[in-house]
């Protein structure tokens, strides 16, 4: 059912569900960009509407609501180890459609792969999710292509459209929060994109033997190895764990985990000092080619969703949609290499 | 709620066997199902985890060989005696028997490659009738680093048995020799009935595998099992992932027709 | 020809070794203008000076080659750019005033630069409007960090950007890169605790290198600004010396002030017979001494908590020309 609110009315529903959920939300963080003098967008609890961030793109992904960066797994004295307490409060966490898709691609490897993940589990069984419509995109977007554009499984939309705001509710729960504040009833579609302004083409033939391209050498001395691209995916979920114990009682501590990059040194590292990928390129192309290739060998559909954060934050200007963009030429090297 | 997979249970050490300085077995009470090949997460809280494999399933026991190289393993050899380990598992695919089942059976490790291994020798060892033939070619640095000893010697009166040392210098009665000087020798009835196993550090693998092609094997008759970084060891962490497989779900034990496609 | 030349002086005019010839010079305080002046500059050079431009050491542009009968000329033609770099000017259309007050020069600062942790510009012409003109002989200039590649040190006060790195631990993930890059790059101010860095405050010169080294914005700077001040580096013939740090995690009102201070203090101890009545600072402290000077330099300053003042105040012995 769709609503429409004044600037006031939404807000009077925010507050109606602040007293049920924590809503996260893009939201601006003025002076706290690496920068001097530059600003930071990333998730965290709002609570107005004037709160959210609807011009600018997050730095990060709001992953980190259902993967927080720093996660504790258990406490552990000196002989005895206990779960920390579950979370206790609902979440309704605005997002925009390609970072829904990326929630997908968190379920695929947190809920499935195998195992469950407990902590994953018990945060994402307390969070609705609240669409941000896209009237256009960014420069760096592609979701059209990796056809995460349209929106789909949100619990309620929001549009802000002359100012006015406008809402598709999807939830029977998030209803009764909406109804009485509304000016009126209609039917409200969410804007979508249905084109961006980066436009990536993946090849069909794709396949593993386009590690064996020279495409990915380039990136042994362009990239540095600082993992941001990973950080601001939406869809990276990979992870270390560390224990840890207090400075007060060493006996007693925690084991936590913290977000892992594959482009950061150190990944592969096992004890004693062997790993793998140590050129800077190689990790590159294991990088790609889990977006573009692996993931959806193992999952049936494409891993990226296109939100194009890797190449807004990328500090040595390497576009991931553009070596994406470089696969097919990637291919047609290697078949040709095979012909000869 | 399902499992929460990250809380270890405490396993008793039961006993206490050096091989050689830096490796000791530790048999491990736990009862439950578990294979040759697969891995159990070892840690003790404070100093983190470790991914070790199973070496030897007994009745209420396992086996878990543990070399000493960083600061998991370095705590646990400081710590064992008369304690308790916290573990998590076992994980991973393991060895299926059936996969050697009526064949000829060649089984190629290197140093502590033979800890994964160790259940399948045991059990080829102790039911000769299962397979054709089974033979084992286990290579070690140097005579101090050979590991389970007495199991040699009892395999060796069962299965065809080549224990080579890299530098023999301080024994001269071991052969000396990488492992992949004796797999032209290997003596097989039928090729197409053959089955290897190859279990060790990369470089070894790499040309032992190299060695079996060579001899008339296809890659659907060669295992080996990989070693990676692993912190989860339930998937989600990804640090052991190769390819579209994770090497602590899909493997360790990957059939080579299926390893060889993937890429670090 | 008669020519008052302590009279053009302060008219921001300078006699040549050409009889007969002047140069205009610009001031352009923390060295950054809107291009549209440089077409001005170029009409002046071109009409009445020989057609050359000087870009100075201190940020100006040097006109050569001017009559000096053709001064008002140049004056009038200045007013714009006067106008537009909000210079402190008693009459409109008479010229820059030019004082012992050098130009208050600066890095491109954080209008451009990424390591930048100030409006270099914006705090030099806050100084200009609380300072110029003013006859005696004071050299300032900003840096926008501890790179100081505007050479502050060289100067009487040295104004270095600080930034205090601010962790939010739980954004951590022990990545290691703001680790590596104190350590690489700056003073080994971190070091990793249980696998998050730990910072050593009186290491810590607020370079902001962990800050721009963060990849998950773990590390964030202050919402306040904070400088280095350094005192009396100076040039010259006698004794050149580098400035010495004096404040650590000052504020800008501190500064002004300090800087408004020390022109008093120099007023009452000048040495009123020194040529061209021009006394370098730091000579003058050496006579007073150094406590006298900053009981003079820190009144009424009220500086930020953190504010770590260095006291007593050393110079290494600089360059000494001993006839070797």
């Amino acid at each position: 059912m769709g609503y429409y609110f004044s600037p006031e009315g939404i807000n009077k529903v925010i507050s109606g569900l602040s007293e049920k959920y924590d809503i996260f939300a893009p939201k601006l963080f003025p002076g706290k960009g690496a920068f001097s003098d530059t600003d930071l967008v990333r998730y965290d609890r709002i609570s107005a509407i004037e709160d959210v961030v609807f011009h600018m793109k997050s730095r990060f992904s709001p992953k980190e609501v259902l993967l927080p960066l720093t996660q504790t797994l258990f406490y552990y004295t000196e002989d005895s180890v206990s779960e920390p307490r579950p979370p206790v409060r609902d979440r309704l966490i605005f997002l925009r459609s390609c970072d829904l898709h990326a929630v997908r691609r968190l379920d695929a490897i947190y809920l499935g792969n195998v195992f469950e993940d407990h902590y994953y589990r018990q945060l994402r069984d307390h969070t609705k999710f609240v669409l941000m419509g896209c009237s256009r995109a960014f420069s760096t977007c592609f979701c059209v292509d990796m056809e995460t554009n349209i929106p789909t499984g949100y619990d309620m939309s929001i549009d802000l459209i002359d100012g006015e705001y406008r809402v598709d509710c999807r939830s029977k729960d998030l209803e009764d929060f909406l109804v009485p504040h509304s000016t009126r009833q209609g039917e409200v579609v969410p804007c979508h994109v249905t084109e961006t302004p980066t436009r990536v083409h993946i090849p069909e033939n794709l396949s593993s033997s386009a590690a064996g391209s020279s495409i990915w050498k380039e990136y042994d001395s362009r990239c540095i190895a600082c993992g941001r691209c990973n950080f601001s995916c939406p869809t990276c979920t990979c992870f270390t764990m560390q224990d840890l114990s207090y400075t007060d009682n060493p006996k007693a501590g925690e084991r936590r985990r913290v977000w892992a990059s594959c482009m950061v040194d150190g990944f592969t590292e096992v004890a004693g000092g062997a790993g793998c990928r140590k050129a800077y390129g190689e990790r590159m192309r294991f990088k790609v080619l889990h977006k573009a290739l692996d993931f959806k060998k193992r999952n049936g559909y494409q891993m990226c969703v296109g939100c194009g954060r890797c190449d807004d934050v990328c500090p040595e200007y390497i576009s991931f949609s553009g070596c994406l963009n470089k696969l097919e030429e990637a291919m047609e090297e290697v078949n040709g290499n095979d012909k000869k | 709620m399902t499992k929460n997979e990250y809380v270890p249970f405490l396993s008793e050490v039961l006993e206490v066997i050096p091989h050689t300085d830096i490796e000791y077995t530790f048999r491990m009470s736990y009862v439950g199902d578990v294979r040759p090949g697969q891995f159990f997460e070892v840690s003790i809280p404070r100093y983190g985890e470790a991914p070790i494999s199973v070496s030897g399933i007994g009745n209420g026991s396992i086996d878990l060989t543990i070399r000493r190289v960083g600061k998991v393993t370095n705590e646990i050899f400081e710590q064992y005696k008369g304690t308790s380990l916290y573990l998590r598992g076992p994980y991973g695919n393991g060895f299926n028997t059936e996969d050697y089942q009526d064949k000829e059976l060649v089984i190629v490790a290197g140093g502590t490659g033979v800890s994964p291994v160790r259940g399948i020798i045991t059990y080829f060892a102790s039911h000769t009738e299962k397979a054709v033939s089974a033979a084992l070619i286990a290579g070690f640095k140097t005579p101090k680093d050979i590991l389970f000893r007495e199991d040699f010697a009892l395999w060796k009166k069962r299965l065809n048995v080549i224990l080579t040392v890299d530098d023999n210098t301080a024994d001269p009665t071991f052969p000396q020799g990488l492992v992949t000087k004796y797999i032209p020798g290997l003596e097989f009835k039928d090729i197409k009935n053959a089955a290897a196993i190859v279990v060790g550090p990369p470089a070894m693998m790499r040309f032992s595998v190299k060695a079996l092609l060579e001899r008339g094997l296809s890659e659907e008759q060669i295992w080996i099992s990989h070693e990676r970084k692993m912190c989860c060891g339930i998937g989600k962490c990804g640090h052991c992932r190769i390819g579209d497989a994770y090497v602590c779900l899909d493997g360790p034990v990957f059939n080579y027709s299926r390893g060889s496609t993937l890429l670090d | 020809m008669d020519i008052n030349t302590k009279k053009l002086k302060k008219n921001a005019f300078r006699v040549t070794k050409v009889r007969g010839k002047t140069a205009s010079r610009i001031r352009v305080p923390g060295g950054h203008l809107d291009a549209g002046y440089l077409s001005l500059i170029q009409e002046i050079a071109e009409k009445f000076g020989n057609g050359t431009v000087h870009i100075t050491n201190r940020q100006g542009f040097e006109i050569p080659g001017i009559d000096y009968e053709n001064m008002p000329q140049v004056n009038a033609m200045l007013q714009p750019i006067i106008e537009g770099l909000n210079i402190n000017q008693a009459d409109p259309g008479k010229g820059y005033p030019a004082s012992g007050t050098r130009n208050i020069s600066a890095c491109i600062g954080n209008r451009v630069c990424p390591f930048a942790c100030y409006d270099t510009t914006a705090f030099a012409q806050r100084i200009e409007k609380a300072v110029f003109p003013n006859d005696l002989h004071f050299k300032i200039a900003l840096t926008g960090c501890p790179n100081d590649c505007a050479k502050v040190r060289m100067h009487d006060f040295g104004i270095i950007g600080m930034t205090l790195p601010v962790l939010e631990k739980d954004r951590c993930v022990t990545c290691s890169a703001c680790v590596k890059a104190c350590r690489r790059k700056s003073v080994e101010a971190l070091t990793a605790v249980s696998f998050r860095p730990s910072r050593n405050e009186e290491k810590c010169i607020g370079c902001g290198e962990c800050i721009l080294n963060c990849p998950t914005s773990a590390w964030t700077r202050s919402g306040k600004k904070y400088y280095r001040l350094t005192l009396f580096g100076r040039s010259g013939k006698r004794n050149p010396r580098l400035g010495e740090d004096f404040i650590k995690w000052a504020d800008e009102e501190s500064i002004i002030k300090i800087i408004l201070n020390t022109y008093d203090y120099v007023e009452h101890y000048i040495d009123r017979t020194a040529p061209g009545g021009k006394e370098h600072i730091g000579y003058i402290v050496d006579r007073t001494g150094f406590e006298e000077y900053k009981k003079w330099a820190l009144k009424d300053v009220t500086l930020p908590e953190i504010a770590k003042v260095y006291t007593p105040l050393y110079w290494s012995n600089g360059i000494s020309f001993t006839g070797r």
